[in-house]
Order: structure tokens, then sequence, then C-alpha cells
């Protein structure tokens, strides 16, 4: 007993010592890797700044970002990165972009942040100082972009948030961080905005939301866009994020019986407020919750339950964003939506994702790139500042929709969400009307009056 | 207590001398190496996590799985200093301000909990020690206190307060010093507990806390003084490496039992109650995840492998193999087998 | 408040409840024979779950016919973890099985991952409902706690109706004692744990039909948390005391909602979190040894 224990404590110190070598060689031995690779890169950007290289020549830009791969937002991440490849690719296929006289072709570079903020402020200076990028996605979440805001600022780098909702990030006077879709406290106000015009009958509005930032950030933001718009919010409770049973919390709805319902968090929040409101009954003449039902499994998971549940979407495959209806003071770029969906469909194949939809996930990193790529050929510079500068007077009209930035904070103002709704187990475009392809459902089935 | 212990005071020096010189390696290469700051800094963040969990988990034997509310106490009590100056100016005194009110929230939870939670033993401590945990998350998210689910933004408070400039530093390379400075503080206070009477006492709870009590040693006071200790430490810690350098306290992220579960895996990889553990174990963890995730992951990707959030599943075997094989962890290993002389160094 | 409010409350708080008296009583199997707490105990509700989901999601069996393959499964996986690792540290310190058992949990849940993925799940295995004062009373959760109850009872048969239960008791009671006797305390060890990971991973299968969303695999985290509480309620240890502080505690959970929900500014269900671990503490301090053990 004694013998073999003292051999497995060996062997156990051995493989801690193999484990600490190999990491320490991979610390020293990596570096001169690095070098090697991005030699080419570097000398491009040396090469851009005298002025001496030939117009000809097509040079390489990378884009970075710390992507949440695993972890609690992996889904997201995968889906973010997928989705920047597949503009990436679109742009390269274009010829790359033009930058003072000179072609670049793109290169997306990135690393698992395991959705840790302690993780991708390292990972965000090895981007920038190790692997000299100096354009960034964000990482996912508004926790994670704070961690790596300060490091990416104090080397002037640009970092694009495509993941992270929150409004408040960008009112802490963060000068090089830029949002590309709808901020969280907007999130809400297609669907309120449809109410109002199919039923002006209604009256009373219901919130039920996870407590969280993102979520309360919403459910703030609904609270007083309805109450705006002349609703009356006749309930407001929240549930701990990792609830199980939300019962108590909907119960009291069967009485109240309010003419509209919205709310949630995230996945698994939002299917089991869907589950649960129609086990108990709860039928409102709308029913809108966050982010999980834009999921294609909802309805697998949830059956009849998910009927009629509507959702706000920062982008639905089926939007009909085009180079020919462009509104006034837009300019269209970047690939349409359904070339959007074949590079993507492309890239997640390389992944061995099989043959899957982008989410709207995919849509905001892509969007992201393309309003970046455009910001440098504007810019006509690989100066983060002026590419920042450019980016103020950007009005982008892409297969994301608008986009366009406040150039004071940096936040997302152009951006419009959709609203999608599960109908007969699919998921169609109901609101806004010149984009919807089917008439909502609404009332609800089995809404009791 | 009138006599400084000049003896114990040398003792603990000695002590301390091997992990002040790692942290003085780490420090080094924290400036001499190019673009590896931010992991240097990450792993002092877990080095210094273990160190202060140490104190009280490697002495005692008490594990308390709720010990994260203290960096959550910390981050909290710094930002909330940062608020009360926010429009009275004062410019850097929000730094030692902070720490003294992240300081003073941490060392009354500790006293309070170590109060309350001190008199149960092991198994029904550890089960306490959660609750606490998580009882005040959901106290601030349901109060809707301290910002409720949403939490504190500050940068831009911080960012008034000393300029932008100013808050670049502070955000960056003055948090690190910091953490190494409080790495330097964690690393001396261990050493001079082990170098005097405290160490004992508390070496005799964790042997058999009967006994202990049955020799006259006054076990609760001994047991709440390092929970205290530990406490503060942490408390700083969590002020520094998310208020000060995350600009971010939100309750998701500073109560997340992870980071506990992280202190125990650096300090039972490292050596429970030894000085040197922890920053072996932090070197090991955030060696084996940066290693695995930016250079083994991406060679995996390209061959058509996805190898990413695997460092939990291989993780979770190397502890349990330490636990059943080596349960002194890797420093303790080496001391139980070391020569002598080598033994007095590492201890 | 309206009568509708205080049925419902007083139903699905009972039947809540119930779950959480199985989801717990296996934690209590286990640390009143071997003394060792269960840290990694939602893990295993969560393989139960899993299992459920599968094996109705994919392949049609009827959910209560899924709680046997759950039994089986913790049969098996009682049985791997206790021989490769519990049984080297049944005399270790606490620090050392406190730490083993969260490592298995998130071995567990890691190796869920991989394989399903971390994509929340769920099934619809809809039998309708009756509605009774404006409340809607769902079969699917009579019928799960009603599976959860018959569980207990099989349980609570084999302890106190068997020579194993017998001879689990004596080894609780006088392990020494048990030795003389000539019961063989080692595979009591290795029986009363496995017995317990089985019905932790059965239980799992109820909430699973409880719920029916919600499935992912750190869906566990939150039952060993309300696990403790419970088991500290009822009594480290004591299998009825678990069953009754299951139900107390789901009755405390849903009432304190009704009665925190009348406070204007704050968020109930969120503070029903704060209030049971208040519970705890105030248990913990008063009488460690549970409410119900004299």
């Amino acid at each position: 007993m004694g013998e073999s224990r003292n051999q497995l404590l060996l062997a156990g110190a051995a493989l801690l010592l193999a484990i600490i070598i190999i990491g320490a060689a991979f610390f020293i031995l990596g570096d001169r890797g690095e070098e090697g690779a991005t030699a080419t890169e570097t000398g491009a950007r040396e090469g851009a700044e005298a002025g001496e290289t030939p117009a000809e020549e097509v040079e390489t830009l990378v884009i970075g970002a710390p992507l949440s791969l695993s972890g609690k937002y992996a889904k997201e991440g995968e889906m973010s990165l997928m989705g920047a490849l597949a503009v990436v690719n679109w742009i390269n296929d274009q010829g790359g972009i033009k930058v003072g006289g000179k072609t670049y072709k793109l290169e997306f570079i990135f690393y698992d942040d395991e959705s840790n903020p302690d993780r991708v402020v390292s990972l965000v200076e090895k981007l920038i100082a190790e692997d000299n990028v100096n354009f960034l996605l964000a990482p996912y979440s508004s926790g994670l972009t704070a961690k790596a805001a300060p490091i990416a600022e104090k080397y002037g780098a640009i970092m694009l948030s495509h993941g992270g909702a929150s409004d408040k990030i960008f009112t802490q006077g963060y000068e090089f961080i830029v949002q590309i879709l709808t901020p969280a406290s907007r999130y809400f106000v297609s669907v309120l905005d449809m109410v109002k015009a199919i039923d002006p009958e209604a009256k009373t509005v219901a919130i039920v939301y996870k407590e969280s930032e993102f979520a309360r950030t919403v459910a703030e933001g609904a609270k007083s866009y309805a109450e705006s718009l002349g609703f009356e919010v006749v309930y407001f409770k929240s549930y701990p994020a990792d609830a199980q049973d939300l019962t108590p919390v909907l119960q009291p709805l069967k009485d109240i019986n309010p003419d509209v319902l919205i709310g949630g968090g995230h996945f698994a929040d939002g299917q089991l407020l869907a589950r649960q409101l129609y086990e108990l009954g709860i039928k409102p003449k709308l029913i809108g919750l966050l982010v999980a039902p834009a999921i294609p499994d909802f309805y697998d998971n949830l059956g009849e339950a998910a009927e009629g549940i509507v959702y706000p979407s920062q982008w639905e495959p089926k939007v009909k964003y085009s180079p020919d209806n462009v509104p006034e003071g837009y300019e269209w770029y970047g690939p349409t939506v359904e070339e959007f969906i074949q590079y993507f469909k492309e890239v997640a194949r390389e992944r061995g994702k099989g043959d899957i939809m982008p989410s709207y996930h995919a849509a905001d990193a892509g969007a992201a790139i393309l309003f970046l790529a455009k910001a440098i050929e504007k810019a006509g510079s690989l100066d983060p500042e002026k590419v920042r500068e450019a980016m103020n007077d950007l009005a982008l009209y892409t297969f994301y929709g608008k986009l366009k930035i406040d150039p004071e904070t940096g936040l997302q103002v152009g951006h419009d969400m959709v609203v999608g709704q599960w109908q007969n187990g699919k998921k169609v475009i109901v609101w806004p009307r010149e984009a919807s392809e089917a008439d909502p459902l609404y009332p609800l089935p089995g809404y009791s009056g | 207590m009138t006599v400084i212990d000049w003896f114990a005071l040398r003792t603990s020096l000695k002590r301390a001398a091997p992990a002040l010189a790692l942290y003085t390696i780490l420090l080094i290469l924290y400036f001499a190496v190019p673009g590896k700051s931010q992991l240097i800094a990450q792993i002092l963040f877990y080095a210094v996590l273990g160190q202060a969990f140490n104190i009280f988990m490697g002495m005692t034997g008490y594990v308390d799985f709720g010990y994260v509310a203290f960096l959550a106490a910390g981050a909290y009590g710094f930002s909330i200093a940062i608020l009360l100056l926010s429009g009275v100016g004062g410019g850097w005194m929000f730094i030692p301000l902070g720490l003294l009110i992240a300081a003073i929230i941490a060392a009354s939870l500790a006293g309070l909990v170590g109060a309350i939670a001190l008199r149960l033993r092991g198994a029904y401590f550890a089960i306490a020690t959660i609750g606490v945990n998580e009882g005040l998350r959901y106290l601030v998210e349901g109060l809707n206190i301290l910002g409720g689910s949403i939490g504190l933004y500050i940068v831009k408070d911080m960012k008034e307060l000393v300029g932008r400039e100013g808050y670049q530093l502070a955000a960056t390379t003055l948090a690190d010093m910091l953490m190494f400075l409080l790495a330097g503080v964690a690393v001396l206070t261990t050493s001079l507990i082990l170098s005097t009477r405290m160490g004992f006492a508390l070496q005799a709870i964790r042997e058999d806390e009967d006994a202990a009590r049955a020799l006259g040693i006054n076990v609760t006071k001994y047991k709440i003084a390092a929970f205290m200790i530990s406490g503060v430490l942490g408390g700083a810690l969590g002020a520094l490496n998310w208020a000060l350098k995350g600009g971010v306290v939100e309750p998701a992220q500073v109560f997340l039992i992870l980071y506990t579960v992280e202190a125990i895996v650096i300090v039972m990889l490292g050596g429970a109650g030894t000085l040197l553990g922890p920053i072996f174990g932090a070197l090991i963890y955030i060696g084996l995840n940066f290693t695995s995730n930016v250079y083994i992951a991406p060679v995996l990707e390209s061959a058509g492998i996805k190898a990413t959030g695997l460092h939990l599943i291989i993780l979770a075997p190397i502890l349990l193999a330490v636990i059943i094989a080596a349960p002194q962890g890797l420093v303790g290993a080496i001391r139980s087998r070391a020569p002598s002389r080598l033994r007095e160094i590492v201890v | 408040m309206e009568v509708g409010q205080i049925f419902a409350t007083i139903l699905y708080g009972t039947l809540i409840g119930v779950i959480y008296g199985v989801a717990t009583v296996g934690l209590n199997v286990i640390f009143g024979v071997l003394r060792i707490v269960n840290v990694g105990h939602g893990a295993f509700i969560m393989v139960g779950a899993y299992t459920t989901l599968v094996l109705y999601g994919s392949l049609g069996v009827p959910p209560p016919i899924t709680i046997a393959a759950s039994i089986l499964l913790g049969a098996v996986l009682g049985l791997i973890t206790y021989y490769l690792v519990i049984k080297h540290l049944v005399d270790a310190p606490e620090l050392a099985t406190l730490i083993a058992t969260f490592a298995i949990g998130i071995l567990l849940q890691e190796t869920v991952k991989a394989i399903y993925g971390s994509d929340t799940r769920g099934f619809s295995w809809n039998l309708g409902f009756a509605e009774v004062l404006n409340v809607n009373i769902v079969y699917s959760r009579l019928a799960a706690a009603l599976l959860g109850l018959l569980l207990l009872i099989a349980l609570y048969a084999l302890i106190y109706r068997t020579k194993l239960g017998l001879a689990m008791r004596a080894v609780v009671q006088d392990k020494e004692g048990a030795m003389v006797v000539g019961i063989n305390v080692d595979r009591i060890y290795a029986l009363s744990y496995t017995l317990g990971i089985m019905i932790t991973v059965a239980s799992g299968s109820v909430l699973a039909i409880y719920l029916q969303s919600g499935i992912h695999p750190y869906m566990g985290e939150i039952y060993t948390l309300k696990g403790f509480v419970i088991a500290v309620m009822g009594g480290l240890g004591s299998i009825i005391g678990a069953f009754v502080a299951g139900v107390l505690f789901g009755l405390f959970e849903n009432a304190s909602y009704l009665i925190l929900s009348q406070i204007e500014g704050i968020q109930p269900l969120v503070l029903t979190r704060s209030i049971a671990f208040l519970l705890l503490l105030t248990i913990l301090l008063l009488k460690p040894t549970g409410l119900f053990r004299r």
C-alpha cells in the first residue's frame, strides 16, 4: 500500500513537473513562433507607414477577438465566430479592402476566453501586443467588456461590441468602444410599437424578468417605454438567475390577466417561463420573451407551449434588407442577406457544424466586421484614432440593417430590432410591417379575454 | 505582548524569503517579457487568491465554500469609496480610502460570519458558508441595493477623479503593482502567523480541535483571527481586481462560487498550509489553462478537433488524483520527501 | 390576497416540496452512513434529468419508466465513484472528501456538456390539467410528485424492512460493534453510498418530469444548495427528516413569496433565496442536528 502510494505520488509529481516544463517551453518558444508568424504582417504595417511598398501588393490586416467558446456564453461565442468569419471571407473574395492605395486581405484570429473576465485581459493583451492587432471585436457581455476595456485603451486599440447590449458600459467614457447591436434598453421598443399599432384596446402590461444585468436593463427600458406609449405596467417582478420553478411569480398573473406579458432573460429561464405560463393557463393577448424563442430548439423543447410566442430579434435570416431598399442618408455595404447565409453555411460546414442557419449573434459579429472594414476604408489609414473618427460619420445599410453610432458615446443608434413569432412551429417575422412575412397572430390562441 | 518577538520576526522573514523571491521573479518578468504582463498579472491574482484562502483553509482545515463573498465585499467597499468621493473630489485618495473601506467591510463580514459559523464543525461550516455567499448575493439583487443585479459602474467616476490618463494607469500598471504589494503582505502575514503562537495553535486545531481545546488553547479566538485575516486579504484582492482593474462590480460576477473552487484547486495542487504552495498552484493552473487555450487549442482546432473548454474535464481528475495520492500537494510532497536542508528552504 | 393564490401556494408548495424531499434523501443516506457530505450532489440529479430527457426525447420511453433507467445508471455511477475515489477517503480528513465529491460533480457536468453541449433542453409530456379556483392543477406535476413519493416509500422499506437496511443502521449506530457481529463495514459503505447515488439520480428523473424544461449541465447546482438547507433542516442523515423538511421547505418558499410580494419595491422570488439561507444559518446555530431529532 505504502509502496504503491509512493509510486503514485512520484508519478503525479512527475506529471505536474512535465506540465510546468511544457508550459514554460510554450511560454518562451511561443513568443518566437509568433514572431515568425506575424513577421509579414508587422512588416506590412511598418511599410504602410513609410509608404514604400508597391501599390499592387496585397497585404494582410489582422482583426482579433477574445471569444467565449466555452463557459456560459459558448453558444453565442461559436455563432459570433462563424458570423465574423463569413464576412471576412466575403470581403476577401471581393478582393479585400483598399486603404490609402493599398489592398488588404483580412485575417481573423481569436482565443477562447471561457466566458471569464479574468481570462479576457491577458488574451486581449496578447492579441494587441503580440499578434499586433489594432482592431478587436469586444468579448461577449458587458462584464467581460469592462474588464478588457482598460487594456485595449491603454494600447489604443478599437473594440467593437457585438455581443454587449448593455447601455451602461457606454456611459463610462470609453473612447474606443463602439456598439453594433441595439442596446438593451430598447429591446422591446418594436414589440410594444407593434401592439400599439394593431390593438388600441390593449392597456395593461406585465413584465416578468430574470434578475441579471442584461434582463433588468431590458425590463426597465421596456417599462418606461410602455408607460410613454400610454400602457399601464401592472406587474413588474423578477426571478433569480438560476430559478427552476417560477410558479409563485407567475400564478398571480392568472387573476391579474394582463393584456401583454413581456420579459424573460436568457435561454434556460426563457424556456421555463414559456412552459410554465402554458401549464398554468396564463393567456394574455401577447407573450413576448427575450433571447430564448430566437433559438430554433425553442419549439422542439416546448412544442405547443411555444406557439404564438413573440420575440424581439437583432436580426433574422429572413429580413428584407437589400441594396434595393436603402433608406435615405445610408450607404449599402457588404454581402446581401442571401450571400451572408451562404458564406456562413460554408464556414459552419468547414467547422463541422453541419447545415445550420446563422443566429442573430452571428449577424451581430458579421455586421461588426463590416462596420470596421468600411471605417478603415473611409479613414484611409490603419491608425485607430482616424478609424474611430471615421466611424462617427458612417451610416451603413447592410444585410443586418442600419448601422450608425452616437459619436459621443459609441452607442448604437441606427439599428432596429425586428419582431419574430412562432406560428405553426415556424419562426416568422411579423414586424415591422414593411419587413414582415406574415401578420402577427394576435391575440394569442386561447386568449380568454 | 509589549515586547516585539524578534526571534519570531526573524524566523518568519527567513520563511518568507523563497516566496518573496518567487514574486520578485514574477515582477521582473512582468516588465521584462513584452505582451505577457497580463498573463503574469493573472497568475498573480490566482496566487494571491490561493495565498489568502490558504491562511484559513490550509492552516485550520476548514473549507470556506463562500470565500468569494469576501472578495465581493472588498469590491463593493472600494466602489462605495469611489461613489462617496465622486463629486467631492479627492483625486488619488480614492485608492487608499477604497482599500480601507474594502478592508473594513471584509473584516466586519468575516467577524460576523466567523462568530456565527465558526461554532460549527467541518461539513456544517462548509454548508453554512455557501449559505452566506448565496444569501448575500440574493439580498443585493432582491432588495435592489448597491445597484442590484445591474451592479456598480465606477469607471466614469474614477476618470473624473484622476483624469483619463490617470485612470488608464490606475486600472493597468498601478493595479498590478498593488497586487504585487498585496502578495508580499499575504506572504509576510502567513509566515508571521506560522512563526508565532498563533501558528502552533492553528496547527493544533487542524490536527485535533477537541484536544487543542482541552490543552487550554482558545480555539475560537484563533479561528476567528485567521478567518478575519484571510477575509481582509481577500477583500483587498477583490477591490483591486474587480473594482479598480475591472471598473464594474456585478453580483453575478463577484459572488461566483467558481472563484472559491479555483482557490481550492490552487491550494490543493500546490499544498495546503505551505507558503509556496499557492504560487506553484497558480502557475500550474493558469499555465495549463493558458497553454491549452492559446497554443494547443488553435492547433487542434485547425486539425478539426474542437478543444475549447476541456481544461475542467482534465482538471477534475488531476484534483482527485492529488487528493487521493498526494493530499499534501506538490510543495507538501517535495517537503516530505526532500533532504532536510532543502526542506528548510521550502517550508 | 385571493383564495386562489393561497390554494396555489399550498398546492404547489407541497408538490415541489415532495420533489425537494426526494432530491435530498440521497445526501442524507450518504452522510448518515459514511459521514461524507456529497458536494457533487446536484450533478447526479442533473444526470438523472438527462436520462429522462434522452430516453423520452429520442426513444419515446414513457417518462415514469425512465426512472428505472436512472436507478440503474445511478448504481453504475455509484459503484464506480465509490471504488475509484470514495473508498480511499473514508478515513481521510473532511477536507479531502468535500473536495473529492466536488471534483466528481465537476467531472460529471463537464462530461455531460462534452456529450450533449451546454444548451438548455426540455421536452413535452402533457397530461392535461384541472381548473380549481382559477388555478390550473397540472397533472404531470401531480404524477411526478406521486412517483417521487413511491421512491421514498421504497427507500424507507429497504432501510427499515430488510436485512441490508438493518446492517446499515447497525453501522450507523456503532461501527465497531457492527464489525464484531460480522458485518462487512466496507461493503455496507459501498452499498449505502451507491444507494444514495441511485436515489439521487432517480430524483433527477422525477424532477425532469415535474419541470420538463431547464435541463442543462449546470442545472444541479441549485439543488445542491437547496439540498443542504433541507438536509440540515431535517437533520443530516435522517430519511424521514429529509422528506418532511423538503415539504416544509417547499411550503416555506412559496409562502414567503406570498408574504414578501406584499412589500413594494423589492423582488420577492429573489429574496426567498436569502430567506432560505437565513433559515439555514438559524437552524445550524440553534439546532444543528435538525428540527426533528432529539
